[in-house]
């Protein structure tokens, strides 16, 4: 008997699944103003290309850097114009689609591969145990620009590729998380009694080790996200990222950057846009850990109780 | 233990190996730097006779032969932009970059340890929310962007600290401040979720439970249990401002090695590319070794 | 007295540590904010703008100085020159003039530069610049007189020697890190990464300057750069970008000899095609771009050369913005086969110069609306220059560049022969009538050289269409009020210090 069979027989839910899950919810205010926002992200990320790709890149020079809250020009300007005389809004909103596909894909790929590889090297006593955290050393020391500047220089710079550049970098940082937390629940009086148990070492993988691995990993995926948007800003800013016509936040960023104490807001707007959507996932993926966590789930529980 | 110390400088060794065929091979990948320092109506001959002179006309594998062979003897090869010896250089701008890492890496590590602490103890509370809404924008702002409005409040406006450059105590404040915000913002929360975990663990929920004396050495405890990543996260943060601060060297003029790397690559001066990448890989792999070293330690449990 | 030396400056360095900085500088003393840090402070590679800023007339001079303004060479470390025909030029050199290590200027030393410059053991920039294609020799006749003699004969000589900086003659044939010169400073510390420090000498032969001591510092980014003049810590600044440039009192806008331009390969269809080239001319909005994207002194652009270069035609025109046209212009192209619809590749350079990829951004757009099918890519500079310049690959599809040429040094022939003539290593054509026309401008003297020029010019302009030309642009430096000082277009290559008074 584990310690996660154990909560599964606690909690048999009473009320339908998705009300606990909204009730949850809404106990964490933040929370649920995050899960809005990130619904708002999702949306344009599907939508925006769609509907404003022709308003997002029509240019117009003789109406550059219009100020923002003019409410004369229509909803569209209400963020003001940019350095070619683009709706901000807009352009905000097209390239959320870039900007989600190149973080959450480099984030995503780079947590794959860099935590099944960490958890490898943290079960295993051998040679491959040496092994794998060497590859992470040589990553880490590998300066990312150069292998920015290799990749995009023998492929073509596009969204595919700057993912496997950035995806490439952020390998260690998960490879590292994962296998110093196995090291250590390795050691652990439960581990050892499922090994001693006969249990497989698969089993002791998915069953034990991962619950336990999981939220850690979570809390740094989500701040890489941030990490990996920026990143990406600089490679543009260097002249080896994305370049326009495509855009991300990054990008928009970097190229408001001339402009700061002229036209603070082609920078600002997008940079609200990774701020408030790094600050969503967290507090997402906070409330997720707390719910998911049969020995924290109680304070969110007090919370929907005391609203009932 | 002294096995392990001596297995793992192997094996570090035979990846810094690895790692400078790999850079060697990859970085000639990028083109040649002939067209980029001639101006471009130099005619044939001269890009011929530059070639010559930098050893670009020999065969690659003829070229790696060489740099090993001077390698074997710790001669890092010429800086073709400097016209000087390529580890000279490198040291100069590392000898600043290494202050400012080792500086603001002090600073990050205490304030987010207690901040993250703090947060941790009572989860959801006042001090937890404004730590972590505070910690999460700092960590998600563009540091460019953070870097020039400081600027122009403090040095342009306020009149308080020089805008730029390395003289005095004064000049640093800026750079390490600005520097300081996005680790500290990531370590903090690290701190807090693995502090949670640990404060939540039985054995401290009981020693909770009888009072609030234990409660410094519930925090030890506990800290210790935490340390784990936190000194994981801190030493790829670490790693990070060994290869240096770019944004934080362009704008405050700071000349380390972080800047340097990117006008090298950018400039294709492969020697120096080569050298600093050495450089902050010895140190990096030196300080993995230490935090291999400092699980143990910590966690008498871990063995390897 | 090395280790007395750095006493006194450690105890120098405590002291601006408490007082905070430079409380302690005489009046004279300014501080001058480059935008990058110097590699070398080498005389030979001072064509290199920001080498040459620090180098050229404070450490190091030349024989004669041009005026880029007229075109006219001015003596300075020569007296005089002439022609002695078959390509030999005797100058007369200064007499009475010191190198700041203390020894005589001669001719030896002038022929040891030159010899220097080109030897084959060091890639001198200079050499690579202005002396390639060419057998030049010095012959020396007395101390004070040397003769230049070049093989073809160079008829502008005297402007290709007048870039020669002089070395004296125990300079060894590497790239020196401690420059000696007969200019009024002298080269008094170089903290690497930190600052580079001139003095002014007291021996110097000629009018003694007003600044004292010249600091020079390195900030890459504009707003500090610009930031630096406002709180009292930089004097100088010679590149700030057209957006910080709002105040009169301090923000100088000077023509900086450059020059922008798309260039076009001929050699791949539709580019080949002049109503092609014709219509991308025509979609170009450019009075739209003046006072938004570049600064509104810069002069829309007929020629590759800015309009103080010998033989400058005032009046060719740019082709007018007319989108209707162009669209005629494309159609009727396409009624005659050619195939305008093929995908064209726009290769900029990122931070070529201020706001290259809005730019590209925007003419972009404007050659799409006149019924052509372009696609913008951005590359670094060790990408772009392999489209930029020859070999070009073999299997590319149309392509035009964006690219700035700098032409300061008054004759046209730096320019058009690399970007026009059949063998030119960025020229996207090859037209035998105009490599004759460059070789017989090349090959003229004086007033006639002047005149030969210009249907070059036309040829390229008008009869060709051959290239878009954009703008030549200005820069923009920011001065303390407290000195006297106005850059002029040869502050992009040189900022000689002797310029410089205090009010």
């Amino acid at each position: 008997m584990s310690v996660s069979e154990n909560i599964s027989t606690i909690e048999t839910p009473k009320k339908g699944k998705i009300k606990t899950f909204f009730s949850l919810l809404w106990s964490d205010q933040f929370a649920f103003f995050a899960a809005v926002f990130l619904i708002l992200v999702l949306t344009s990320v599907i939508f925006g290309p769609m509907l404003l790709d022709y308003d997002a890149g029509r240019q117009n020079l003789r109406g550059r850097n219009a100020a923002p809250f003019d409410f004369t020009r229509g909803w569209m300007w209400f963020l003001g114009g940019d350095q070619l005389g683009r709706p901000l809004l807009a352009r905000v909103l097209v390239a959320a689609q870039n900007t989600i596909f190149v973080a959450g894909g480099a984030v995503m790929i780079s947590m794959t591969i860099g935590s099944v590889l960490g958890v490898i090297a943290g079960n295993s006593r051998g040679r491959l145990g040496q092994f794998i955290p060497r590859i992470a050393d040589v990553i880490m020391s590998f300066p990312s620009l150069l292998l920015a500047v290799i990749v995009l220089y023998m492929l073509e710079p596009s969204v595919s590729n700057i993912i496997i550049v950035l995806a490439i970098t952020r390998i260690p940082v998960y490879l590292r998380t994962a296998r110093a937390e196995i090291l250590e629940i390795r050691e652990r009086m439960f581990i050892q009694a499922a090994i001693v148990m006969g249990a497989s070492k698969f089993r002791i993988i998915f069953r034990h080790m991962m619950p336990m691995l999981l939220p850690t990993l979570l809390t740094v995926a989500t701040l890489d996200f941030a990490f990996v948007m920026l990143a990406e800003s600089s490679l543009s800013f260097l002249g080896i990222g994305i370049q326009p016509p495509d855009i991300t936040w990054g990008l928009m960023v970097s190229q408001g950057r001339p402009y700061l104490t002229t036209a603070w807001w082609l920078s600002f707007w997008p940079g609200l846009a990774i701020i408030f959507t790094t600050l969503s996932l967290n507090l997402i993926s906070n409330w997720i850990r707390i719910a998911l966590d049969p020995q924290q789930r109680w304070r969110l529980e007090i919370e929907s109780k005391k609203n009932d | 233990m002294n096995k392990f110390i001596l297995k793992r400088a192997l094996a570090s060794l035979v990846s810094l190996l690895f790692l400078v065929v790999a850079v060697f091979f990859l970085s000639r990948l990028t083109g040649d730097p002939t067209d980029l320092y001639l101006p471009v109506d130099a005619s044939l001959a001269s890009r011929e006779q530059f070639r010559k002179i930098h050893g670009l006309d020999q065969p690659l594998m003829v070229q790696f032969f060489n740099y090993v062979r001077d390698l074997a003897v710790l001669d890092f090869g010429e800086s073709i932009r400097r016209a000087r010896p390529a580890l000279d250089v490198v040291l100069e701008a590392f000898k600043w970059t290494l202050q400012l890492a080792l500086i603001t890496l002090f600073l990050v590590t205490l304030a987010a340890i207690i901040f993250g602490s703090l947060a941790a103890f009572r989860v959801g509370g006042m001090f937890d929310r404004f730590a972590t809404f505070f910690s999460l924008i700092g960590a998600s702002a563009p540091d460019f962007w953070l870097a020039i409005v400081a600027i122009v409040v403090f040095s342009v406006g306020l009149g308080w600290v020089p805008t730029s450059g390395t003289g005095t105590m004064m000049h640093w404040i800026l750079p390490v401040t600005i520097l300081f915000i996005r680790p500290f913002g990531l370590i903090l929360q690290v701190v807090r979720s693995s502090m949670i975990t640990a404060l939540s663990a039985a054995y401290i929920k009981t020693a909770r439970a009888k009072g609030a004396k234990a409660k410094s050495i519930i925090f030890i405890h506990a800290l210790r249990n935490a340390l784990l990543p936190i000194i994981t996260v801190i030493g790829d943060q670490a790693a990070g401002m060994l290869n240096g601060a770019v944004i934080v060297e362009t704008i405050f003029g700071f000349p380390g090695v972080g800047k340097l790397m990117i006008d090298s690559i950018l400039q294709r001066d492969f020697s120096v590319v080569l050298a600093s990448i050495m450089v902050t890989a010895f140190v990096i792999f030196l300080m993995n070794i230490l935090i291999d070293l400092l699980y143990a330690v910590l966690d008498p449990r871990i063995r390897y | 007295m090395k280790k007395f030396k750095s006493l006194l400056l450690l105890s120098a360095f405590s002291m601006a540590a408490i007082s905070g900085g430079s409380a302690f500088a005489a009046d004279t003393d300014i501080t001058i904010v480059l935008s990058e840090e110097l590699d070398l402070i080498e005389p030979c590679m001072a064509s290199q703008s920001n080498i040459g800023r620090v180098v050229l007339q404070n450490i190091s001079e030349t024989l004669a100085v041009l005026n880029p303004e007229n075109g006219e060479l001015k003596p300075r470390l020569a007296l005089s020159w002439q022609d002695m025909g078959n390509g030999k030029w005797r100058y007369k050199l200064r007499d009475g003039v010191k190198f700041s290590d203390g020894t005589t200027f001669d001719a030896k030393d002038v022929k040891h530069s030159l010899d220097r410059t080109l030897s084959e053991d060091i890639a001198c920039e200079l050499k690579a610049r202005y002396f390639g294609g060419m057998e030049l020799k010095a012959d020396i006749v007395d101390d004070l007189t040397i003769d230049f003699t070049a093989v073809p004969a160079q008829p502008i000589l005297p402007l290709l020697i007048s870039a020669l900086t002089i070395v004296p003659e125990e300079t060894p044939i590497k790239f020196t890190r401690e420059p000696i010169g007969t200019g009024p400073y002298v080269l008094s510390a170089w903290n690497v990464g930190q600052n580079i420090i001139l003095d002014r000498r007291d021996d110097y032969w000629g009018a003694k300057p007003e600044v004292s001591k010249a600091t020079y510092l390195f900030r890459s980014d504009a707003a500090v750069r610009a930031a630096m003049v406002q709180t009292g810590e930089a004097d100088i600044v010679p590149q700030i970008s057209e957006e910080l440039a709002t105040n009169a009192k301090t923000d100088f806008a000077y023509p900086n000899s450059e020059t922008t331009y798309l260039r076009l390969d001929h050699f791949i269809e539709p580019l080949g095609d002049i109503r092609v080239r014709k219509a991308l001319n025509m979609a170009v909005d450019r009075e739209a771009f003046l006072g938004t994207l570049v600064p509104k002194e810069a002069i829309i652009a007929t020629h590759m050369v800015p309009p103080s270069t010998l033989g400058w035609l005032k009046d060719l025109k740019p082709l007018a913005f007319d989108v209707k046209a162009a669209k005629a212009l494309v159609d009727e192209a396409r009624a005659d086969g050619v195939n305008v619809d093929e995908e064209i590749i726009l290769i900029g350079r990122t931070a070529n110069f201020p706001h290259a990829t809005e730019i590209n951004e925007a003419l972009t757009q404007m050659f799409n609306d006149v019924g052509l099918n372009v696609k913008l890519q951005m590359r670094e500079v060790g990408e772009w220059i392999d489209f930029y310049s020859k070999p070009f690959a073999e299997d590319r599809g149309p392509r035009m560049v964006t690219a700035q040429h700098d032409n300061s040094r008054g004759d046209p022939v730096f320019s058009m022969v690399w970007k026009y003539s059949c063998d030119g290593g960025q020229s996207g054509l090859c037209d035998k009538e105009l490599d004759g026309l460059i070789s017989k401008a090349s090959a003229a003297a004086g007033d006639e050289r002047a005149a030969l020029w210009g249907p070059v010019f036309k040829r390229v302009h008008e009869d060709l269409v051959a290239d878009i030309f954009l703008f030549h642009m200005v820069g923009f430096t920011r001065v303390s009020e407290r000195l006297n000082y106005t850059p002029s277009i040869s502050t992009n290559s040189e900022l000689p210090l002797e310029e410089i008074s205090f009010k």
